[in-house]
């Protein structure tokens, strides 16, 4: 009976996305395929919130015998992924329908782009909880072609370039992920473990016996290949061209989670790897990169031009952070890191879902023709700028807090050159986003504009991440707070709470 | 019969690798691809002899798959997307490296796999002495290629080399990791080749032009 009911669990999260991209093609009216989305969105939304719950409460779920195996970790994940997937989807209607009405999509094009949307969803929703590493790979590329799909979606000569180079360079990454995951099951069936091989969870219990060499050689693949995906520099360069030519809700998602379920992958081999040879290993490796993310982000907002791009390299610099909380270790940390995958989600979309209405506003994506934000439209202005402050990690907003967290663990664990050297960067990106941001957001428009805003279904996704924003700064919620408490518990005590 | 399998074995990685070397030293599409359906028709043979030793029934169906999507379905896509294209887009007429200089370097890749993976402690066992170093070659030719190709072309095939390379790798390290996911495997190169086909296509009418060279108005300056 128990089997039974967390099947079902498992069903309803993945029916709606499949459901939806369904209707999606039957129907084809532009009307209703956006509402079908949000429907399906929010319907992914509650399953996911159930799902929390049971986690918090049971810490596991399996299902389908051993195929689906969520635990805290991929809790998070879920989690991030379905609430900006709502807003996403409640974004939609409002740009893609603004899109249309302008000429720069068509019919066929927004019937592509609703079901992209759909399957977009349903790869990430399969990513955390897949138990069966090959599987976890085969899904993330599946990620990959479908956000192609969603950024070729426009016939500007920019997307079709992005696109190009995100297929080619995410691909190839991807390649190294796969010859890692290989190398690990290969260590696992040489350490006579043919059951569940690949699975994770068969991974973690037999990871004290695997060759320590092959681990290193597997888990340096792992790093390129996921790395790759999760924006980490130097692997980084395609992600700035991806994220600012793919439709603004897209970008949100692509950089908001994707990035993060990118990420999952490279935690999952780091917990497997810290059991079999100790967290020394992984630990420098995760620091060295995340130096590097960190630094290259910087230099590359304070030359930035493009408002979009900006925020893209805004979001290698959080994925330099996390990676940057889970290297120092430490309960504190990895708490951290967590805590950073959280607010990255919440706060990035909310900075993406602005400037894609400032930029159809504008009809400008270049820093240097947007001016005075504020006046034109008062209340993405606000949340414009409240987004940006919370960023660049301003306290008293959520991603002070997160950021705060994994700087202390970084002098609590003695690495202070990595630490000094993080704080040098995040003070140069403080001040130049900030710059760019008053710039932006302030003074007077540069021609007449007419003063408004681009209706409430634009606005109000925004309002809920910035409520989110300003509330996570001040408090995290109880369950929440365990939730994020057993991830963190799962990672730095080898693979379970 | 120990030393005939070994021979079988060798002979058979060796004609992979004579593929690999094929697709280096030719500037055509054409060429490639049917260097390409050569070394997919040798790879299915390959995994279907991995299958005979092992005796893992699966391994027969990895080796079936791999002949049919990739010895028949997708050549016939990228013959079918690239019929419009002008000749003068097929051609690699002037790569990074000269061709010459690539055979070379390809040949030092090859070593350089051997090399690595007498480094790496394997259980010794014949299959992947012979085509572990000769996966790994073909995945780093294959990154040659992307790197030093200018026509988006190359760069398809180049992922295509680099794609055999990893199933042989999988195949011969552990025997196949399961049937699902290689048919996951299969299915996102198959979906992956259409999306870069269509790419392909718009970027041959948007630019005019398939050199990589010309993909670079995104820039941060």
């Amino acid at each position: 009976m128990d089997n039974l009911l967390s099947d079902l669990t498992i069903l309803f999260l993945l029916l709606p996305p499949i459901a939806g991209a369904g209707l999606v093609t039957v129907l084809k009216k532009k009307r209703t395929i956006g509402i079908i989305t949000i429907c399906a969105a929010s319907l992914i939304l509650i399953q996911v919130l159930f799902v929390v719950s049971k986690i918090v409460s049971e810490k596991t779920i399996t299902a389908f015998g051993n195929a689906f195996y969520v635990d805290s970790l991929s809790a998070v994940i879920l989690l991030s992924v379905s609430v900006v997937g709502f807003v996403a989807a409640l974004y939609s209607k409002n740009y893609m329908g603004r899109q249309y009405d302008n000429g720069t999509v068509d019919d066929k094009h927004i019937v592509r782009y609703y079901q992209g949307f759909n399957v977009f969803l349903l790869t990430m929703l399969v990513v955390p909880i897949a138990n069966n590493l090959g599987i976890m790979w085969v899904t993330v590329e599946a990620t990959t072609l479908v956000s192609v799909l969603l950024i070729m979606l426009y016939f500007k000569e920019n997307a079709i370039e992005a696109a190009w180079k995100y297929l080619i360079i995410a691909t190839v990454g991807l390649s190294f992920a796969l010859i890692g995951t290989v190398f690990f099951y290969y260590a696992n069936i040489n350490a006579n473990n043919s059951e569940d091989a690949m699975n994770w969870t068969g991974m973690v219990h037999n990871a004290k016996h695997f060759d320590p060499n092959l681990v290193k050689i597997a888990f340096v693949f792992i790093l390129v290949g996921f790395g790759t995906k999760a924006g980490l520099a130097p692997m980084h360069t395609w992600l700035p061209d991806a994220h600012s030519e793919a439709p603004t809700p897209v970008s949100a998602v692509l950089s908001g989670v994707l990035l993060n379920c990118a990420f999952y992958g490279i935690i999952r081999f780091h917990i497997i790897s810290s059991v079999s040879i100790g967290p020394e290993f992984s630990n420098q490796l995760l620091v060295i990169l995340a130096v590097v993310s960190i630094g290259i982000a910087a230099a590359s907002i304070y030359f930035q031009k493009d408002m979009k791009r900006m925020l893209a390299y805004s979001s290698v610099e959080h994925m330099g952070l996390i990676s940057l909380g889970i290297g120092f270790g430490g309960l504190f940390g990895i708490y951290g890191a967590i805590l950073q995958i959280v607010n990255h989600a919440v706060a990035k979309p909310l900075m993406f879902f602005a400037s894609g209405s400032v930029s159809q506003k504008y009809e400008a994506k270049a820093m240097s023709k947007i001016k005075g934000i504020i006046r034109v439209m008062p209340v993405t202005g606000i949340l414009f700028l409240i987004g940006g402050l919370a960023l660049v990690g301003m306290p008293p907003f959520n991603v002070f807090l997160s950021e705060f967290m994994i700087l202390s663990s970084g002098f609590k664990s003695g690495q202070f050159i990595a630490t000094l050297l993080v704080i040098l960067f995040l003070v140069v990106t403080f001040a130049v986003f900030l710059r760019h941001l008053i710039k932006m957001i302030f003074g007077n428009p540069l021609s007449e504009m007419k003063k408004g805003e681009m209706g409430k279904l634009a606005i109000i996704p925004m309002v809920i991440l910035c409520s989110i924003v300003v509330i996570f700064g001040i408090f995290i919620p109880a369950q929440l707070q365990t939730l994020i408490q057993n991830a963190s518990t799962i990672i730095s005590g080898g693979g379970f709470a | 019969m120990e030393t005939m399998q070994f021979d079988i074995l060798t002979i058979s990685g060796a004609i992979l690798l004579i593929a690999t070397f094929g697709i280096v030293a030719t500037r055509g599409f054409m060429d490639w691809l049917n260097a390409y359906r050569y070394q997919s028709i040798v790879l299915s043979g390959v995994t279907a002899i991995i299958g005979y030793v092992t005796g893992i029934w699966e391994i027969y169906i990895a080796a079936g798959l791999t002949l049919v999507i990739k010895s028949i379905i997708i050549p016939k896509v990228l013959t079918y997307v690239t019929r419009k294209l002008e000749i003068e887009f097929k051609l690699e007429t002037n790569p990074y490296v000269s061709i010459r200089a690539s055979v070379i370097i390809s040949a030092l890749l090859v070593a350089l796999s051997y090399f690595l993976i007498q480094q790496i402690p394997f259980k010794s066992d014949q299959i992947v002495n012979v085509y572990l170093p000769v996966s790994m070659a073909q995945f780093f030719i294959g990154l040659f290629v992307l790197v030093n190709r200018r026509t988006v072309l190359s760069q398809v095939v180049g992922l295509l080399i680099i794609e055999n390379g990893l199933f042989l790798f999988a195949m011969a390290l552990t025997h196949g990791v399961s049937l699902l996911i290689e048919v996951g495997i299969f299915v996102d190169i198959l979906v992956g080749i259409l999306i870069s086909s269509i790419l392909l296509f718009r970027i041959s009418r948007t630019f005019d032009s398939l050199d990589v060279g010309k993909l670079e108005n995104l820039r941060d300056d």
